[in-house]
């Protein structure tokens, strides 16, 4: 399937070497979102979590302390450049690493929790993380073997062989599994439950974009 | 379609798909194996396994292109697995901050012995083993000098502990493991740049190593010794 298909006019490329950036309109909307949602992330405060405490007649609130608030800032920001990159990449190992960077930093964001039921959470997260990076891997490197290539502009224009759909099934397990979505999202669930909701909403929203990307990229290697 | 050259022996193309089913089968007998495993340690070293075995399949690829994947894919697979150990630690030290006697369990001692070991010997004796060790230790030089000369150092700690005698604090210890590792460096450049000098050089970086090795031990001991007065 060619690029027009799917994201609209081709606006241009920009090609280093091998690796071709294609720039549509659905890239570039989705890469534009994401930066200014990171601009947005890097501005702003945290929120303050009033809750209300037992026995007494007050409410407490749950500040994130100085030192957690730099680290949360700078590991969100990382994680919104990292999510623009994959929304961009012409290459298909590009997006695999750009998916395990952005799964290492949504368990770095809190894991500068207090909560242990957080920490536990972000554990079990972090191991689904890494035994998905088999499959995303794998998946990118049988794809390497099958096709002899990682660009996806030569990649859309080749038909596809059992080895290809193998190699596709094995990536979106990855996929899956990095961004914990469907089967996975129980722990990721609980991540969230924590203040400091703007950096929180990185992890979020950057499984959803890429979650996107990672279906034009599978539409354009196998139609 | 075949995109190997003619130029590879056949005996390495057929590798390729006995490479990609045996990383399969290392996965999932380490996803099975996490399955039944129920402490976090042993769940977190089998992950590694399926780590591995990642890099299996990506290195039977066997070309340059796969070359520049394996690197990066080693990197990521070495990120996660520090910041999973990294959450592990920081939840277990948040759990003894919550409930400080959570972990410590009582019946350990470091010297379990059944009698009483009340005998003057134990209390002259250790200065002088701890001087002749010093003493060997310098005349071997060396990583085994300075393994020995260390053990004499922490001796010497731990015997004037154990009389409850003052210890002279070693906060400089760290700084002259430093000094000796510089040491240890110009005699290592010396043997380079005036290979002439080549005893010279030698006898640094044997003297280097022995006061890195030695303070180092010494260290340790310091580090123990801490520790059981925090306990």
């Amino acid at each position: 399937m060619s690029f027009e298909v799917l994201g609209g006019n081709l606006l241009g490329t920009i090609p280093f070497g091998d690796i071709v950036l294609y720039l549509t309109p659905f890239n570039l909307f989705m890469f534009v979102v994401l930066l200014i949602f990171t601009f947005l992330i890097a501005v702003s405060k945290t929120e303050t979590q009033v809750e209300a405490s037992l026995v007494k007649l007050e409410n407490t609130n749950k500040n994130v302390g100085k030192k957690e608030f730099h680290q949360r800032r700078f590991l969100a920001v990382i994680c919104g450049i990292a999510s623009a990159g994959a929304m961009i990449t012409g290459d298909l190992f590009d997006f695999t690493l750009f998916m395990a960077l952005v799964g290492i930093l949504n368990i770095g964001i809190v894991s500068a929790v207090r909560q242990v039921s957080v920490l536990n959470s972000a554990f079990h997260y972090g191991l689904i993380a890494m035994m998905c990076s088999l499959p995303l891997f794998g998946g990118a490197a049988i794809i390497l073997a099958a096709t002899g290539t990682l660009s996806l502009d030569i990649l859309s224009t080749m038909h596809t062989t059992p080895m290809i759909i193998f190699g596709a099934l094995l990536m979106l397990i990855g996929v899956i599994g990095e961004s914990g979505v469907a089967p996975f999202f129980a722990t990721k669930a609980e991540m969230f439950r924590t203040p400091g909701s703007p950096f929180i909403i990185i992890i979020h929203l950057s499984s959803l974009f890429i979650i996107i990307r990672a279906v034009e990229i599978f539409l354009l290697v196998l139609m | 379609m075949i995109l190997v050259p003619s130029h590879v022996p056949e005996v390495f193309v057929s590798m390729y798909l006995p490479a990609i089913y045996a990383g399969l089968i290392v996965g999932f007998i380490g996803s099975m194996a996490i399955a039944m495993r129920k402490k976090e340690i042993h769940i977190l070293i089998l992950t590694d396994i399926i780590g591995f075995a990642m890099m299996l399949i990506v290195s039977a690829v066997g070309t340059d292109l796969a070359e520049s994947l394996i690197l990066p894919g080693l990197v990521v697979e070495l990120a996660e697995i520090m910041a999973i150990s990294e959450i592990l630690l920081s939840r277990e030290m948040h759990k003894i901050e919550n409930n400080p006697k959570v972990n410590v369990d009582k019946r350990i001692s470091l010297f379990s012995l059944p009698y009483n070991l009340d005998m003057e010997v134990m209390t002259t004796a250790p200065n002088f083993i701890a001087l002749v060790l010093i003493a060997y230790g310098l005349f071997l030089t060396g990583f085994t000098g300075g393994a020995v000369a260390g053990c004499g150092v922490v001796l010497y700690l731990v015997s004037r502990k154990a009389r409850g005698l003052a210890i002279f604090t070693f906060e400089g210890l760290s700084g002259v493991s430093g000094i000796a590792w510089c040491f240890w460096i110009v005699g290592f450049a010396l043997f380079f740049l005036l290979p002439e000098y080549w005893l010279v050089s030698l006898l640094l970086a044997a003297c280097g190593l022995l006061l890195k090795v030695a303070s180092k031990i010494g260290l340790v001991g310091v580090l123990m010794r801490e520790d059981m007065n925090k306990e």
